[in-house]
């Protein structure tokens, strides 16, 4: 098999990964409209246990939550500073599981050349 | 979900932000707008929005419309122009100027936190477009 744990648990990554950038995207597209909640996304719970339990990582969608930070007079809670620190952190956290992926794929291409 | 879906959310968070600097451009560009007093005066437009789909997972926003200030507007004495009443009242847009320049930076610092949003989606992108090559 091509993709192995490790490779299917970093494609679930990678894909929770993209949805949270995704839903602060979207929180900053809302910033100034008016009932908006932040969104929050959740992937890892779910990796985790499934990491835990030996099970394949199935890569589904991560929960989507609103969070319940205080609104401001419109109803809107979203915070600038906080929507990209998330958005910073999940950029780089990207950039390393594909960093990580890039690897496995770099050592199968050893693999393939030694024959 | 889609590919470079960031990419259009933020995009549409650019459109709006854009139509906001649009309505209020208009409002400051005609807020000595003079009318007489049998006309309605030059009505102050405030831009509606809506997150897309909210809940859906779809995302962005959407502009929905626009909203009218006050068609009254307010009554200067100016005897002098072209427009007055036998009075000697002119109608003038109720448009306050602190009010159309803080919405101006509100809508301005979107854009630019939207167009953030874009490049830090564009690095990634790029990124996972390399992946396997190295």
């Amino acid at each position: 098999m091509i993709a192995d744990a490790t490779m299917t648990a970093l494609h679930a990554a990678l894909s929770g990964l993209q949805q949270r950038s995704e839903a602060t995207a979207d929180n900053i597209a809302n910033i100034d409209t008016p009932g908006y909640l932040a969104s929050r996304v959740d992937f890892e719970s779910t990796l985790r246990n499934e990491l835990a339990n030996g099970e394949t990582a199935t890569g589904g969608q991560g929960a989507v939550t609103q969070s319940t930070d205080p609104t401001n007079t419109n109803g809107n809670n979203v915070n600038l500073d906080t929507e990209t620190t998330i958005a910073t952190e999940t950029g780089l956290r990207y950039q390393l599981a594909l960093n990580a992926l890039d690897s496995k794929y770099s050592l199968l291409r050893s693999a393939l050349r030694t024959s | 979900m889609s590919t470079f879906d960031v990419l259009r959310i933020s995009g549409s968070g650019l459109y709006a932000n854009r139509k906001w600097m649009d309505a209020v451009s208009d409002n400051l560009a005609n807020i000595n707008t003079a009318t007489s007093t049998d006309q309605s005066a030059f009505q102050e437009r405030m831009v509606t929005v809506e997150a897309t789909d909210y809940g859906s997972g779809r995302g962005g926003v959407q502009v929905t419309g626009a909203q009218f200030g006050s068609a009254e507007g307010r009554l200067v004495y100016e005897p002098s122009n072209a427009l007055a009443d036998a009075d000697g009242y002119v109608r003038y847009p109720d448009i306050d100027m602190a009010d159309q320049m803080t919405q101006l930076i509100q809508a301005q610092r979107s854009y630019q936190a939207n167009l953030s949003s874009i490049d830090r989606a564009t690095e990634a992108y790029k990124a996972a477009l390399q992946l396997g090559k190295g």
